[in-house]
């Protein structure tokens, strides 16, 4: 028998469209907001009791037409721990499943189709049709137009702003960044996959070229050529494999009303990766106070920072008087609270930038205890934040072992 | 100052993805007027420009010119664009401009007529227009005196 456990656990709510044409003279935006809009409505419920999207496309990025980062921002819903972008039949399944797995309570699904100009000939002669289908071609639907006030969208250059602005709203010095780079680079120097392995200094670090002011180079994940993989399954099955199973404890993602305009973020505390943080504490049974394992983002050391505050290992702006009493001058890394070893791989700052997926191998290697001289005893905690951007899709991913 | 046709704004902005929900807001660059959308029912504005007013779902939104005047929010000093060979001649200053209209309403460009080493967080700014590409486009320079020393 199949396994089936969704069954008679979900029921949809309420239904919304939009009148159809061949030419409404309307955004595509326009559209998919005017049927969530009836969807909600015909629910009754209040929009603030959404937790998570679904929106339209397979980009990514999820960023412009109607993917789910310009939804949640336009209908003004305040925080989901679910978002995703999907098309045709399957999207109405993810939504489902995450609903059932508890990642988010009520979910909202858009869908949105226009005429393209490759299908008709009046579509081709509509100037607004060509321009959508243009950016689209050239793979540049937001990202890389050559307006300036556009210039933020998906781009670094805000978190290199945000680190000014931490340093400025707490009177923070770069030294706490420096910690950050050289824990990871001296985690790296003994994991043999890593790409930088000689060692660093808190000197090294504040030596290197500037990029965008503040940032500087080792604030920056190292760009390399690498892949990574892992397979997840039942933990009724992983009880009959070969390895200690790893459990996926709890689970949390993080999205904001922001939208794809960095400049419009939120304040410190309230971007996404805070989002994140909060649901999977809402999750899960492991505390801060029993975690061994803790891998930060890394894409840039502004993101550690923000991981390490959202966490809770310290109130906001506190990061860096923490991460200088918990300097371990001797062995030159972080050992937060005097206990939880941070990224001891070397993370995308020195192992090389994998987009934080690296921290899912790295912690079950460590969590299944084989690692030799790598090995950090008694690991059994593991909290992964891979790919914690300030503001779409961040992740929040506790592992245990018993 | 009318008579900007569609036709013309897609041409002066050949690389933007304009739509009918920003195309006012271009329409107004080559105008030389900052135009945000803003709702007509609860006065809030819409930025990013999208269709629906966030805050009370009402459709009638109608691009507004701003006063032109807000502080530096965030601001980064782009020293190095991804080709390092196609380095800046002088590191360009790019801030997410806080308007005075509305709070976390924020316009992102480029710091002019001010040293960069006197550039502040909070810093009180203007509007102004500064050619780029042939085209005159938004900036902001400092609205008090500038500060000297770090």
């Amino acid at each position: 028998m199949a396994r089936n456990p969704l069954k008679d656990s979900l029921a949809v709510v309420g239904v919304g469209s939009t009148p159809y044409g061949r030419d409404l003279k309307r955004t595509e935006l326009s559209l998919a907001l005017e049927a969530a809009i009836g969807a909600i409505e015909d629910a009754g419920i209040d929009r603030q009791e959404i937790d998570g999207v679904c929106g339209t496309g397979m980009d990514p990025l999820a960023m412009g037409g109607s993917g789910f980062l310009t939804l949640q921002g336009a209908l003004g819903i305040e925080k989901t721990t679910w978002q995703k972008n999907g098309w045709l039949g399957s999207c109405f399944v993810y939504a489902a499943e995450a609903v059932f797995s508890g990642l988010c309570d009520t979910v909202l699904v858009v869908q949105a189709y226009t005429r393209g100009p490759g299908m008709s000939r009046s579509a081709a002669n509509d100037p607004f049709r060509l321009r959508a289908a243009q950016q689209r071609m050239a793979g540049q639907v937001l990202t890389g137009q050559s307006d300036f006030a556009r210039r933020w969208i998906h781009s670094g250059e805000p978190y290199a702003a945000w680190m000014a602005r931490y340093m400025h709203d707490y009177k923070a010095t770069k030294d706490a960044f420096a910690r950050i780079a050289v824990n990871n680079r001296t985690h790296a120097t003994r994991n043999p996959r890593a790409a930088m392995r000689t060692p660093i200094t808190m000197e090294d670090y504040h030596a290197s070229r500037v990029i965008w002011e503040p940032m500087q180079m080792l604030d920056m994940d190292v760009p390399v050529d690498c892949a990574e993989a892992l397979i997840i399954t039942t933990a009724e099955r992983a009880m009959d494999l070969r390895h200690k199973p790893v459990y996926i404890h709890a689970m949390s993602l993080g999205g904001s009303r922001v939208g794809e305009y960095y400049d419009n973020s939120l304040g410190w505390t309230d971007n996404s990766l805070w989002i994140s943080l909060a649901g999977l504490w809402e999750r899960s049974d492991v505390t801060i106070d029993d975690l061994d394992l803790f891998f930060p983002y890394d894409g840039y050391t502004i993101d550690t920072v923000g991981c390490i505050e959202a966490a809770g290992f310290c109130k906001p702006g506190e990061a860096g008087d923490l991460l200088a009493s918990s300097w371990d001058a001797e062995a030159n890394i972080l050992r937060l609270g005097g206990h939880t070893l941070l990224t001891t791989n070397g993370g995308g700052l020195s192992q090389g930038r994998a987009g934080g997926f690296n921290f899912y191998t790295e912690a079950v290697r460590q969590l299944r205890g084989a690692e030799g001289e790598r090995q950090v005893p008694d690991a059994r905690t593991a909290l992964v934040c891979p790919g914690s951007s300030f503001f779409h899709d961040p992740a929040s991913v506790m592992l245990r072992t018993d | 100052m009318t008579g900007v046709t569609d036709a013309d704004v897609f041409a002066a902005f050949p690389a933007v993805l304009i739509d009918r929900d920003n195309i006012e807001h271009y329409r107004g660059l080559l105008q030389q007027r900052l135009l945000i959308n803003r709702c007509s029912s609860c006065g809030y504005w819409v930025y990013p420009h999208r269709p629906l007013c966030p805050e009370c779902w009402s459709w009638d939104i109608v691009p507004t010119e701003v006063r032109g005047e807000g502080f530096v929010f965030l601001c980064t000093l782009i020293h190095q664009e991804r080709d390092p060979d196609a380095m800046l001649p002088e590191p360009v200053p790019a801030a997410a401009v806080e308007l005075v209209e509305q709070s976390g309403l924020r316009y992102l460009a480029p710091i002019v007529n001010c040293p960069r080493e006197a550039i502040r967080l909070d810093m009180p700014v203007r509007l102004t227009w500064v050619d780029r590409g042939g085209l005159a486009s938004p900036a902001f320079e400092p609205a008090g005196p500038i500060q000297s020393g770090r």
